[in-house]
């Protein structure tokens, strides 16, 4: 039944999913302007759990003509956005590691926003903040990349004190900071092992989201550093750097808490440690922001950064904020977005559900301390500030990498198939190899 | 010679060849000539400061430890893989070619699992194999053995080859179709000479069905060369995108590459190992076609037709 007419028929039907087709991808592109009526659609690239529907709303009725588009953060994703030339407007960065994204020339420089701006003054950011300064060679000074929504001492310890007095070991003090050999100990006797099964973990130290922190941080506090001056060279064959990786070993070897080899099925520790199977973390004050609620678990007591040496050293490993990338399409409208994500609303409400210490010394007075272990944990982290130290951060060398080279050795070296000495000798050269050809890249 | 033989005008040749070949051109032949020049640059993805190295990411290829290891174990994970895909759809096609009872039922069992989505699969077998919480490991702790690590070092790499295996059904369906279509008179004629069942299967059946084991063949060697999402997806982690998390015997070919790309972000050592692995491909199907000649049938005459062709 070819007639003409139906041959017709079938043609605009081609068309027409050739169209709606074209529309689709067109759509996909997304990140322009939306509709003729002058409004912005500005794409905002954060985690699942920072920004609530009810703060969009407020920012929209707030800055009427911006819409928001939440695009959830995936390193990869964004990676891909960067190199497609169809960044997101401002996205999630930690500002320990945005020294490479600096030196590649892929965020837009805030200074002068931040001159200009009402909200957001330059002597009121918190000295975490020039973590994300680069002066074209280092970070830590010069023109200012991005804004830290709220940081902690990374390497600080959480403990749930009922599996404390199951195990009858001692609680930690708050203001002594215990050995990392005595705190291993320590984590053996917490372990509960059961045929073949882990129970309780006696400590996370977790594991999939940074080894650099807690090693540079274990380097520091013996009075070294893992990288040269210039950061262009790392090495972990000096006896600090080698008492460092021994201790991880020894701590993959004993089965007392999650590693690579035996990981965690979501990869951090937060749900181990509030089902109690998990008796210390080793994680920065905003893990408290997790047990204000009347439902967490009520056991929970904070502790300052163990130490490998007789420097007391605390790290922010981190320090989550927010920066614009230089191809952004709406970089007025983002900052707009930056000043009412880190001076307005949401970041109250942040500092004063103990989500992190606030960027900003206005916010300083918000922590809460209503709840016992509110008030335990402000005082451990006020003693821990004397003693903070930013991580040292290479321009020439992205934070993945760094990770996953360091558990891919450290891994060898507990499998017993390296010696640590040959770990870190491998590690050396490796990382060298990388970081040669980053200052190749952006020299 | 005749004069050229034709019905419509030329244009129409080319209109109607135009959507294919200009997909090849826009989706296949640009992106590769790109890809090429992308691995003669140091290119991260998304600076714009990136300088042209010639061949040296070529021949920091040839001595890259992790290269080496990446291809060493895609092409033992081949070796493993495509056998036992093969004759593990060919086996359940032989199974269910009989005259069963509810053989619509059976057939839809086997198939159904090739049709969940890979991530579904993935995620399922994920559970299946967790270590304390697991199913495998629950069977086996009624059996008194121990738990096994099944998504760790270096037991990963069989548990990756089991999830392979789940997909059989849809070569089965293809198996069974192929088995359909062998005349039964041969088979008889065969039977009544006083062959056996075992002779009947290996001198008739798999010689009538040769071109679509090599099919079977060639397209498993190729997409088990070029698996990649079933490890990532495998690996213990928060999110897909962790590639970084892999472990060290499920990071085949592709893994390694997708690390170079977006945990390195080294676009121009990628595409560069990209290239390599595609001569290696091909190498291999040509090395394939070329030994089809000596085991694969095809009841038209296939050299009498090149001949003609030539002619």
């Amino acid at each position: 039944m070819t007639t003409r007419a139906s041959l017709i028929r079938r043609g605009a039907i081609v068309l027409g999913a050739f169209v709606t087709t074209s529309a689709l991808l067109a759509g996909c592109t997304g990140g322009g302007s939306g509709g003729g009526s002058g409004e912005t659609t500005l794409d905002v690239m954060v985690g699942a759990q920072d920004l609530s529907d009810e703060q969009i709303a407020e920012f929209e009725a707030d800055n009427p003509g911006i819409k928001i588009n939440v695009v959830l953060y995936d390193a990869t994703r964004l990676n891909t956005m960067l190199a497609a030339g169809d960044p997101p407007d401002i996205t999630f960065g930690n500002a320990v590691g945005s020294a490479n994204f600096n030196a590649r020339g892929l965020a837009a420089d805030l200074t002068p926003y931040l001159k200009d701006s009402n909200v957001l003054k330059e002597d009121d950011l918190q000295p975490v903040n020039d973590a994300f300064r680069w002066d074209g060679t280092k970070s830590g000074d010069g023109p200012i990349y991005g804004i830290v929504k709220d940081w902690s001492q990374d390497n600080a310890l959480w403990y749930n004190t009922a599996l404390f007095d199951a195990a009858g070991v001692p609680y930690l003090s708050d203001t002594e900071a215990i050995s990392y050999d005595e705190l291993l100990e320590i984590a053996k006797k917490l372990a509960v092992v059961e045929g073949g099964t882990t129970t309780v973990y006696g400590l996370g130290m977790e594991w999939q989201w940074s080894l650099y922190g807690p090693i540079a941080a274990m380097v520091a506090q013996q009075g070294e550093s893992l990288f040269n001056d210039d950061l262009t060279k790392v090495d972990f064959t000096t006896p600090a750097a080698q008492r460092a990786l021994q201790w991880f070993v020894d701590y993959g070897k004993s089965g007392a808490g999650p590693t690579s080899l035996n990981p965690l099925p979501d990869g951090s520790d937060f749900s181990t440690f509030a089902a109690e199977r998990m008796a210390i973390t080793q994680d920065g004050y905003w893990f408290g922001g997790n047990f204000a609620g009347d439902d967490a678990l009520q056991t929970v007591r904070f502790a300052p950064a163990p130490t490998m040496g007789d420097t007391p050293v605390a790290m922010s490993f981190g320090g989550a904020g927010l920066w614009i990338p230089e191809q952004a399409k709406h970089k007025d409208a983002a900052w707009k977005f930056m000043e009412y994500f880190m001076a307005g609303p949401p970041a109250e409400a942040r500092a004063s559900s103990g989500w992190g210490l606030p960027s900003l010394k206005s916010l300083a007075d918000k922590l809460p301390q209503e709840l016992p272990y509110q008030q335990q944990a402000y005082q451990v982290v006020q003693g821990q500030l004397e003693h903070t130290v930013p991580l040292p951060d290479s321009p020439y060398i992205g934070a993945g990498l760094l990770q996953d080279t360091i558990d891919k050795y450290l891994q060898q070296a507990i499998k017993g198939e390296v010696s640590v000495q040959d770990a870190g000798a491998k590690l050396t050269d490796e990382l060298n190899e990388a970081l040669a050809q980053g200052v190749d890249q952006v020299g | 010679m005749a004069r050229k033989w034709t019905r419509y005008p030329k244009r129409t040749f080319y209109a109607f060849v135009a959507p294919w070949a200009l997909g090849f051109l826009l989706l296949t032949a640009a992106p590769m000539v790109y890809g090429f020049l992308v691995s003669l640059t140091n290119f991260d993805g998304s600076s714009p400061r990136y300088k042209w190295v010639g061949l040296n990411n070529y021949i920091e290829l040839f001595g890259d430890p992790d290269m080496w290891a990446a291809l060493a174990r895609t092409l033992a994970f081949t070796v493993i893989v495509v056998p036992l895909t093969v004759g593990g759809s060919l086996g359940l096609a032989v199974i269910i070619n009989r005259r069963l009872r509810a053989v619509g039922l059976w057939r839809t069992v086997f198939f159904l699992p090739s049709v969940v989505p890979v991530v579904a699969m993935a995620i399922m077998w994920k559970l299946v194999f967790n270590k304390d919480s697991g199913i495998l490991n629950a069977i086996l702790g009624v059996a008194g053995i121990p738990p096994v690590a099944w998504l760790i070092d270096p037991v990963v790499f069989y548990s990756l080859i089991i999830v392979m295996l789940w997909g059989l059904g849809g070569g089965m369906i293809i198996m069974l179709a192929a088995l359909q279509g062998v005349p039964v008179e041969l088979e008889e004629a065969a039977r009544i000479d006083g062959a056996g069942r075992w002779a009947v299967f290996r001198h008739v059946t798999i010689p009538m069905i040769s071109p679509i084991l090599f099919f079977q063949i060639v397209t498993g060697v190729i997409v088990a060369l070029q698996v990649f999402v079933q490890p990532l997806l495998l690996t213990n982690s928060a999110g897909i995108s962790t590639v970084g998390g892999v472990p060290e015997s499920t990071t085949l070919y592709m893994v390694q590459v997708y690390q170079e790309f977006f945990l390195s972000n080294r676009f121009g050592y990628g595409s560069a190992m990209l290239w390599v692995f595609f001569l290696i491909i091909l190498g291999l199907t040509l090395i394939l076609l070329r030994s089809s000649r000596s085991w694969v049938y095809y009841e038209v005459d296939t050299d009498a037709e090149r001949e003609g062709a030539a002619r």
